[in-house]
């Protein structure tokens, strides 16, 4: 360690300064933690656990409250939007690193990476005036047609098409975590060296082949953990969701249904709670979406530096 | 019949089509959003835009003044927060604790950080520091935008000062330098590009943000310099006049949707731009 | 014996962006023997081995002009099937690069690319290979085991084996020890020697001494152009080239 100018009394300040700065992000972590804990203990000490964590209730004129409705819906629209944009992801990666021209890789690149930078409210607010018309008006009644008498799928798309509703806030969702979740499959696809490639190439591979049985395998913990990571993200996004999911605290079969996620939940309710009760529930909503988020974030982090380590060797 | 080789081949066509289709696909969704929030933005754009503070619904005239100087005051003071604390936290972990566990593990903590949802920290500000004072306020939002910022900017300074060769830090120390001033006046230098990068980005990322505003800096309709009061920003502002009933709320709503996209469009790109340029 | 397997007439690559990389090469390439490549860093060695696997049209705008004549078919010409092409040559890089399969998927890759399925087939013939690249002894109780946990060694035997199993007719070595000890160079070399009964060899190598055991033959190229081609006695003892005795007496390079 070449720390030994630390003598300098200077030298000792400015290092403890920037120590200080760094534990700041523990303090946050654990900070973050024990805030939302003591707010909603009200909310714990009433509706325990287990009991807050089945309960479909949301109701805060009797002053119940569960959070089963929220979480579903917040699982659901992920689970949905991971469907719509991993492929799709995994497919503009392998455009990126091996079918486009060179001179298109970093054009197409760039717009990738500028599709992940727009703001999710400019999502949202899109979605509401641009997309929810066009899945409410066509691609919802087509869907409904398409499945209508087909067991086990026509039950997803029942009632009527609103664009309001699980299915246009999945479609947003994905629009929005496929540019990030594309990039980072680049990046783990751009670490297959050339020469393993080559040597597929060499056996008499096609391109296709060489991707399927060379690429992906060999970059499959850095793709796992985007896409879990993109799986934590989706789980928190508020504003891309909170235009068209409906806020509507019930638990459906219908991906044409409105619902609410804990997101949402919060961004609408949050400012109107009246009672401590409903306050403290919204905060245990808060602290029950941090450790989801959390712990999913944190299975991803492992995943990607599993995937580094194995290339640094 | 096809032949097996065909076979492969034919196989091997139709899933690289996908893939293309499936960025095509990508790019498509590109143009549409930019292409609606380019066109229904500028036709919403006017002088009164930025001139104005809001007008009751249905008359003419009404603007945002209020809006965009919130945005940039609570934006700016995040900054100052922000970056300070971040560039600082970077430092430690690429010099002093450079090698150390503890170094791996507040990286680690920072990356989740990252990625936590901002909502949450919302609820966490409105508990520290709206909860105590009564009201909404100012403050609040660009503390909760600063602690947004803070793991973005410390992880690529962090990377920016690690990617500084160590024979520079040696050639430094030979001099008799202490640490603090190789690092300011050496590391600092040559990781420039990279760590005002960083920032840049990090001002797009949080210049965007709109769940931990909703119940920090809040919202207000009347043009304000009041930090210790709500204040109006630019993107809770486009959330409510989206979700309203009235057309120029919505014309409004994609005018600022347009400015806010523009900028952090052009942040993004300076910040690539710069970093490429530094690290060809 | 000394039927001629390829022939370059003429050959000039360019890189993408006009680098003229190899000029008006012509050599002959002796059926069951073994050709070494040789010359001083960047003299075009390598992008020599890799125009007969055509290994060059994975990047875009690389350009050959003249012909490669691999039993009496210009492989060069646009209208050869270079999958096909690269079962018949098959190519052995500087590093191992096992894939990311068992040892078994690894070597029995290319047969299942050719259509071969029969577990029984299969397995036979992943045994042969192993047996011909030495290996078979080594490996034969963990077939199932990933490829990464072999040695440096092992795993370039393990990828001759692969590149073996689909019976190639020429077989391409790019410096293939650079990476290995002493002592598994030595078993790589010995390997290839026993290895030209069935294919033909070419070998580029950085390495003189090496050069001088396994072939028959070598070729001195220099900024690419080739210098010159002979028996490798000849190169060695009485080159008739001031260049190549410069280089081979260890001048220069």
């Amino acid at each position: 360690m070449p720390v030994s100018s630390r003598k300098n009394p200077v030298d000792v300040t400015f290092s403890a300064i920037t120590a200080v700065a760094s534990f700041s992000v523990i303090v946050l972590v654990v900070g973050i933690l024990y805030v939302l804990f003591s707010e909603s203990s009200l909310a714990i000490s009433k509706f325990g656990v287990w009991h807050f964590l089945s309960s479909t209730d949301w109701d805060p004129v009797r002053e119940s409250f569960g959070a089963l409705t929220n979480i579903y819906g917040t699982v659901v629209t992920t689970i949905l939007s991971l469907i719509i944009a991993i492929p799709v992801a995994i497919g503009i990666a392998i455009f990126i690193t091996e079918i486009s021209p060179n001179f298109l890789k970093g054009p197409i690149g760039v717009a990738i990476e500028l599709l992940a930078a727009i703001p999710s409210i400019i999502y949202g607010m899109w979605g509401l005036f641009a997309l929810s018309p066009i899945m409410g008006n066509y691609v919802e009644p087509f869907l409904q047609k398409m499945t209508t008498g087909i067991p086990l799928v026509a039950f997803l798309f029942q009632g009527t098409p609103m664009g309001i509703d699980i299915l246009t806030a999945s479609v947003i969702l994905s629009i929005m975590i496929i540019p990030f979740t594309a990039s980072i499959s680049r990046d783990s696809f751009n670490l297959t060296p050339p020469i393993v490639k080559e040597s597929a190439y060499a056996v008499g591979a096609t391109k296709w082949e060489v991707v399927k049985n060379v690429v992906l395998p060999y970059s499959k913990l850095g793709v796992f953990g985007g896409a879990v990571l993109s799986l934590g993200r989706a789980l928190g996004e508020t504003m891309a969701v909170a235009f068209v999911l409906g806020n509507d605290h019930k638990i459906t079969s219908s991906l044409l249904d409105a619902a609410a996620t804990i997101t949402v939940t919060l961004a609408n309710e949050f400012v109107e709670a009246d009672k401590d009760i409903y306050l403290s529930s919204l905060f245990y909503l808060a602290l029950v979406l941090f450790m989801m988020s959390f712990i999913t974030l944190a299975v991803a982090k492992f995943f990607l530096i599993r995937a580094e380590r194995r290339f640094s060797r | 019949m096809m032949t097996r080789e065909q076979v492969r081949k034919t196989e091997g066509y139709i899933a690289l089509l996908l893939c293309t289709l499936a960025a095509l696909g990508g790019l498509f969704w590109l143009v549409f959003i930019l292409g609606d929030v380019l066109v229904n933005g500028i036709k919403a754009l006017s002088p009164a835009l930025f001139l104005n503070d809001p007008a009751p619904p249905g008359v003419e005239g009404g603007g945002l003044r209020n809006a965009f100087i919130g945005q940039l005051m609570i934006t700016v003071f995040a900054t100052l927060i922000g970056v300070p604390v971040g560039v600082l936290g970077g430092t430690f972990l690429a010099e002093y604790a450079r090698g150390r566990r503890i170094a791996r593990v507040i990286s680690v903590l920072s990356d989740i950080m990252v990625s936590v949802p901002s909502i949450v920290i919302g609820t966490f500000i409105y508990a520290v520091l709206v909860k105590p004072v009564g009201h909404f306020n100012g403050w609040a939002g660009a503390v909760a935008l600063a602690i947004i910022m803070i793991p973005v900017v410390l992880r690529t300074t962090e990377n920016m000062l690690a990617l500084v060769p160590w024979t520079l830090r040696e050639a430094a120390f030979a001099l008799g330098a202490p640490y603090y001033k190789v690092i300011t006046q050496v590391v600092y230098r040559g990781a420039a590009a990279g760590i005002l990068t960083g920032v840049l980005l990090s001002i797009a990322r949080v210049a965007g943000e709109t769940a931990p505003l909703l119940f920090t800096s809040f919202n207000n309709s009347f043009f304000s310099l009041n930090m210790k009061g709500p204040i109006a920003s630019l993107t809770v502002t486009i959330f409510q006049y989206a979700m309203g009933p009235y057309d120029d709320w919505h014309a409004q709503a994609w005018a600022a949707a347009f400015i806010i996209t523009v900028f952090i469009l052009i942040l993004t790109i300076v910040g690539r731009a710069l970093i490429k340029w530094r690290y060809r | 014996m000394d039927q001629l397997k390829i022939e370059v007439k003429n050959l000039n690559f360019h890189y993408a962006g006009n680098v003229h990389a190899l000029k008006n090469i012509s050599l002959p390439v002796h059926e069951n023997s073994v050709t070494a490549l040789i010359g001083p860093s960047g003299c075009g060695k390598t992008t020599l081995l890799r125009c007969f696997n055509r290994m060059h049209d994975l990047y875009p705008k690389n350009r050959y002009e003249g012909e490669i004549v691999l039993d009496n078919v210009n492989i060069l010409s646009g209208d050869v099937d270079v999958i096909d092409l690269r079962s018949r040559v098959g190519m052995v890089f500087q590093k191992p690069t096992p894939f990311p399969m068992s040892i078994f998927d690894n070597i029995a890759y290319g047969l299942k690319l050719k259509g071969v399925t029969k577990r029984s087939d299969l397995s036979e013939k992943v045994e042969t290979a192993l047996r011909q690249s030495a290996l078979w002894n080594e490996v034969k109780d963990k077939l199932g085991a990933s490829a990464y946990e072999l040695s440096g060694g092992q795993q370039q035997r393990l990828v001759i084996a692969r590149a073996l199993a689909v019976k190639p007719e020429v077989l391409l070595f790019d410096e293939p020890t650079s990476a290995l000890d002493p002592i598994s160079t030595a078993k790589i070399e010995e390997l290839a020697i026993n290895l030209k009964e069935e294919v033909t060899i070419i070998i580029v190598t950085h390495n003189m001494q090496q050069a001088a055991r396994m072939s028959d033959w070598t070729g001195f190229l220099m900024l690419g152009e080739l210098i010159e081609f002979g028996k490798t006695d000849k190169i060695f003892t009485a080159p008739s080239e001031k260049l190549t005795e410069d280089y081979v007496t260890g001048r220069f390079g």
